[in-house]
């Protein structure tokens, strides 16, 4: 069921041409930055800071910085949105059911490929920004200087060995990855619902848009850790390129995406289980 | 015929739902500021602009203006032209549409002109609700910005302006924040050309402004070389308007620019649109 799923899926075009415009935004990046200002020091989330042309590795995270806030989200919102709806505009979902698999078999085959795809959203734009990057920058050791402990007594500065470098980079893509885990659950949901492919991805996307909203809003105050999409959450992968590595936030995300996972995730399946499939 | 098409439009409940979650959202921004603290300064834009919401009810339009303008409106330009062409392909009426003794291209002009209308009725119902749901909350009284690029510890760079002409120049913005959507209007509509789904045109125009944000020197200085190049960087010169310094010059370049990208995309529209094989 799932080999089926995926198959099929890898047959779309649209999807490739999500991953390509991704791996080439990646690329794109990499070879603007590298023809004309390599020396300029580039931000990473709220306080790191890196010079491109000092390592390869640079540009994974320079990629994955300014990929995560919009560009990734509406990519895992495609993918999870489209997961049933997709299957319901096309007319074809009645069938995909009266065949003799269960119902929460067809949805899990579906949410599963649909994560695949997501995950490989985000692997690709590092992958690429790091093939690029080495390419263009070659295989140093990585330097990256903590503003927020940086002061006229510490530099703040944190150097990865190239492998250790490689490490960090996948421990980043992979924080990355957890974050868009309540944008992905709420599309499925979304897409258990409608018919409609695009009212699906809208929510996704809506649910970030939402979350951030509220999340700005000073007298929310006290709201702000619970919410599925924050900027101190989108914020904290680059931790694990400082040191002292400081995750001290991170068990707490991970536990709030989990429960939005299971909540939307669950959601699903109840309504999924039990509506009316007509198209 | 575009009589025919605005009236179309306008029997569609998602046409109203739209439109009124762009005014809802103007009037829900008001209430958020009552309710959270008028008195605390906004930062607004890069430059920042620090306005005190309670000092004038005309802040919350160059607030509503400014949190729209990058993200929200862009989506709404793109969903209407997006579901254009697309969206009367998906009810499998396109072909009936073109049945008519009516020449394609007319009848695609007559779906831009429509769609460009609905996406300026939104961006003014931003500006309008905002300024109304801002008056009564605050009261119209002169707007005083502080310019924090141009502020130093030692100096505060404050510019007032009265009431009339703060209406003037929310006009201006309107007008600059709508020739802004140029672009990302014709990439929509072009996509609405080329395929039956309506969301692969909708998310080409929402990709777009994203992509255009990604290349943002702003937030990436490295690219820099092409960050004057694209579609929705320099959408928000218009607010240098309410500084002492007004610095203005990247208008001119910001105009041509959208000019070029919407003639490229709606010329790409007519010449594909004019050719293909309408099966839907």
């Amino acid at each position: 069921m799932i080999r089926i799923e995926l198959i099929k899926q890898l047959r779309r075009t649209g999807y490739w041409t999500v991953l390509g415009v991704l791996a080439a935004i990646s690329v794109a990046i990499t070879t603007i930055i590298g023809l004309t200002s390599a020396a300029t020091p580039e931000r990473l989330g709220d306080y790191g800071s890196v010079v491109p042309n000092s390592s390869g590795f640079t540009m994974a995270a320079i990629a994955l910085n300014s990929s995560l806030l919009f560009l990734i989200p509406l990519a895992v919102a495609i993918f999870a949105g489209e997961s049933v709806s997709g299957e319901a505009s096309w007319g074809s979902l009645r069938y995909l059911l009266a065949g003799p698999v269960a119902r929460h078999r067809v949805l899990a085959s579906k949410v599963l490929v649909a994560g695949l795809f997501s995950v490989a959203a985000v692997a690709i734009v590092a992958i690429f920004g790091l093939v690029a990057g080495l390419a263009a920058f070659g295989w140093h050791p990585l330097s990256v200087i903590d503003l927020q402990h940086a002061s006229p007594f510490a530099t703040g500065l944190a150097s990865f060995s190239p492998f250790q470098a490689l490490g960090r980079i996948a421990l980043a893509t992979l924080m990355v990855t957890g974050t868009m885990v309540s944008t992905f659950s709420f599309a499925v949901l979304c897409s258990t619902l409608t018919d409609r492919p695009f009212n699906a991805v809208a929510g996704g996307v809506l649910l970030a848009f939402v979350s951030r909203a509220l999340d700005n809003i000073p007298g929310f105050h006290a709201l702000g850790p619970w919410l599925p999409v924050t900027n101190s959450g989108t914020g904290l992968w680059s931790q694990v390129l400082f040191q002292p590595t400081n995750l001290a936030g991170y068990p707490h995300l991970a536990i709030v995406q989990a429960a939005y996972a299971v909540a939307f995730l669950g959601s699903a399946w109840v309504c999924f289980n039990r509506r009316d499939v007509l198209s | 015929m575009i009589r025919i098409e605005w009236y179309k439009q306008f029997h569609r409940p998602k046409t109203y739902l739209t439109l009124g979650i762009v005014a809802g959202f103007s009037a829900v921004l008001t209430i958020a500021l009552v309710a959270t603290g008028s008195g605390q300064t906004e930062f607004v834009g890069d430059l920042p602009l620090r306005l005190v919401p309670r000092s004038s009810g005309l802040t919350v339009p160059v607030i509503a203006l400014s949190s729209t303008m990058k993200f929200f409106l862009p989506l709404v330009v793109a969903l209407f032209a997006g579901e254009s062409v697309a969206g009367e392909a998906s009810w499998g009426s396109l072909r009936y549409l073109l049945a008519r003794p009516m020449s394609r291209s007319r009848i695609l002009w007559s779906k831009a002109a429509v769609a460009a209308g609905l996406s300026g009725i939104a961006l003014v119902l931003v500006a309008l609700v905002a300024l109304t749901a801002g008056g009564l909350a605050f009261g119209w009284h002169p707007l005083s910005v502080t310019d924090s690029s141009a502020s130093t510890a030692l100096h505060t760079d404050v510019s007032v302006t009265g009431v009339g002409a703060v209406l003037g120049r929310l006009g201006i913005a309107v007008l600059y924040i709508g020739a802004g959507m140029a672009s990302i209007f014709a990439v929509a509509f072009f996509l609405s050309t080329t395929t039956r789904r309506p969301l692969v045109a909708v998310a080409g125009g929402v990709a777009v402004t994203i992509i255009s944000r990604v290349f943002n020197a702003d937030y990436l200085p490295g690219v820099m070389a092409v960050n004057r190049y694209m579609p929705n960087n320099d959408i928000d010169l218009w607010q240098h308007q309410f500084t002492t310094t007004a610095d203005l010059s990247g208008v001119p370049h910001f105009l041509l620019l959208q000019a070029v990208y919407f003639v490229v995309f709606m010329g790409l529209a007519q010449w594909w649109f004019t050719r293909k094989d309408v099966l839907d």
